[in-house]
């Protein structure tokens, strides 16, 4: 450790540098911006700007579906990759392969995958037929709120790898003999599962929850590939609403709305951290 | 841990391959599309949403004339596939190279030094890891703005330069590294930057695997910066947002296009995969 401060000073500087007139400084900057009308004047309207945006329709529109599909992806995420990573850890040499493949579809770029995607989910394509041959009705995948569906599941596609490394990570920290000693006492998969190994991954695990969350924020993405630029209202996310702000120099309701979002997902990620503390100190 | 064993075993890989075939799928298909014909895939692609409750899409697993025509047409008789290609290649570098510049040194600062405002500002680049792009972006924009670098490529790579994900990942790995790996070489009479040279970054060859690897897959993935930085400039546009626009348009050399762009993703995921699976696996990530 080097406690000379002086040292640090050209390794810390060009990053610090850039975070600050990228991120910090502007951050501030914007919440000035938010407060005034944008007009020559650029006078102080204190929160008429957060008032006229909440009321928008549109901004609702999107909020809601960003809200609503996070809420859907990000929970899923976790579940299925906490999953897929018990089941691998306890095969541990056999499961190497898996492994590595499950994490490929997060490096490829999604948007190339996009045509075989919209092949599979077309009204005669192969996901109706497993579905017909399953004895259930075809699907209109392609419109509406179906349109959700492989939108999620793109989405899971691609994140699912990463979330899965993360858990193995952490599981393979875990001592054997505790499982020893559960499978004794008669503990079954799923109690030693929730009861044993979740509470001992619980910062893991909570780091994999935030993320999934973070990247669900991001369902833009995949939005935008399936839906194209101007998607039907199931898929109107923030992301739009903010660029056709953006594409009308609106920049005042930008800021707005991000502002608005940021005290959302603050307070959203407040609470977790709030339970995850709970939980935690529950444990020990 | 008790491993499974015998049946059950068998059950599960089984289940677990299949899953794997799932995930693998969509790329294996797209190479074997990409071999047939152009006409014979404009033909099919045609077909797309005029399914009724009578028909059913044909599997089309063997091109009915293997082809080159597609990779021709995208390599040789038009080049826009290649143009859009050669822009991605352009962010996707300079990103990671000022990336290798300015996050690991800021890594190093943040584990290895002690300075005030240290924990301060890991606090705040965790924060900033956690705003989602729609708040982040304002910020960029005003500053982007304010420097006239809207609508330049420099839109889309400066603001990830300070990406704070890596930050994250990279300063946990070497917040693990013994004290005693500086000391030794402090012992040799090296400063501060050798010892950053020639000690810490050889030892963290996996996490910067696989951060370079994670960088590459975002940049070749990028869609809401070049949306938002660069309406005007359609010239300026990666693959990524552009490649939607070729597929609907029934082009016929989609699928070569969609292998040509999984192509660099492939290699760089062959060549990283197990620093990403052992850096991960070596940071306190919590």
């Amino acid at each position: 450790m080097y406690t000379k401060k002086r040292l640090a000073l050209p390794f810390l500087l060009p990053g610090l540098a850039g975070i600050l007139l990228f991120y910090v400084v502007p951050f501030f900057g914007g919440v000035w911006y938010s407060l005034t009308d944008g007009s020559f004047e650029n006078a102080f309207v204190g929160f008429d700007n957060y008032l006229k945006v909440w009321q928008n329709p549109m901004f609702q529109l999107g909020l809601r579906n960003t809200m609503e599909l996070s809420a859907i992806c990000a929970p899923s995420l976790f579940l299925l990759s906490f999953l897929l990573s018990l089941i691998l850890n306890r095969i541990r040499p056999a499961g190497r392969l898996f492994r590595s493949t499950v994490l490929l579809p997060y490096l490829m770029p999604s948007s190339a995958v996009l045509i075989i995607w919209l092949l599979w989910f077309d009204y005669g394509g192969p996901v109706n037929h497993l579905i017909t041959l399953l004895g259930g009705q075809r699907v209109a995948w392609l419109q509406g709120s179906e349109l959700r569906v492989p939108v999620v599941l793109l989405f899971l596609w691609k994140n699912l790898g990463f979330c899965v490394i993360i858990f193995l990570a952490a599981l393979q920290a875990i001592p054997a003999s505790l499982y020893e000693y559960a499978e004794l006492e008669g503990a079954s998969f799923g109690r030693q599962a929730f009861s044993i190994t979740l509470p001992l991954i619980v910062p893991s695990a909570f780091l994999v929850f935030i993320l999934s969350f973070v990247n669900a924020f991001r369902i833009f993405k995949e939005v935008y590939f399936i839906g194209g630029a101007y998607p039907e209202e199931p898929l109107y996310t923030l992301q739009n609403y903010m660029n056709n702000m953006y594409g009308k120099l609106n920049y005042q309701n930008v800021t707005t709305a991000a502002y608005s979002f940021a005290v959302i997902v603050f307070a959203l990620f407040g609470l977790l951290f709030f339970l995850q503390h709970r939980a935690q100190r529950g444990l020990n | 841990m008790r491993n499974v064993k015998g049946f059950r075993l068998r059950l599960i890989q089984v289940c677990l391959g299949l899953l794997a075939v799932l995930l693998l799928l969509p790329m294996a298909q797209t190479f074997l599309y990409s071999f047939s014909s152009m006409t014979e895939m404009q033909a099919f692609m045609k077909t797309r949403g005029s399914y009724d409750e009578t028909r059913w899409m044909e599997a089309h697993l063997i091109p009915n004339l293997v082809s080159l025509g597609q990779y021709h047409q995208i390599l040789i008789a038009d080049n826009t596939v290649l143009w859009l290609f050669i822009n991605s290649a352009m962010y996707a570098a300079l990103i990671l190279l000022g990336q290798a510049a300015i996050i690991p040194p800021l890594a190093f600062a943040l584990s290895k030094f002690r300075f005030p405002g240290r924990n301060g500002l890991f606090f705040g680049i965790i924060l900033l890891m956690l705003l989602p792009f729609q708040v982040t972006m304002v910020p960029n924009v005003l500053t982007l703005r304010s420097l006239g670098l809207i609508d330049t490529i420099w839109a889309v790579v400066i603001p990830m330069w300070f990406a704070p994900f890596y930050i994250f990942l990279i300063r946990q790995y070497m917040v693990g590294l013994p004290g005693e790996l500086i000391e030794a070489a402090e012992m040799d009479g090296a400063g501060a930057m050798s010892v950053y040279f020639r000690v810490i970054l050889p030892v963290c060859r996996p996490i910067l695997g696989a951060a370079a690897a994670l960088s590459f897959a975002e940049s070749w993935n990028l869609v809401e910066q070049p949306l938002t930085y660069l309406t005007t400039r359609m010239d300026l546009q990666p693959l990524s947002t552009m490649f939607n626009q070729l597929a609907t348009e029934n082009t016929g050399f989609e699928f070569a296009g969609a292998a040509l762009y999984i192509l660099p993703a492939l290699f760089v995921y062959l060549f990283f995969q197990e620093d990403i699976l052992s850096g991960i696996q070596l940071t306190e990530l919590k």
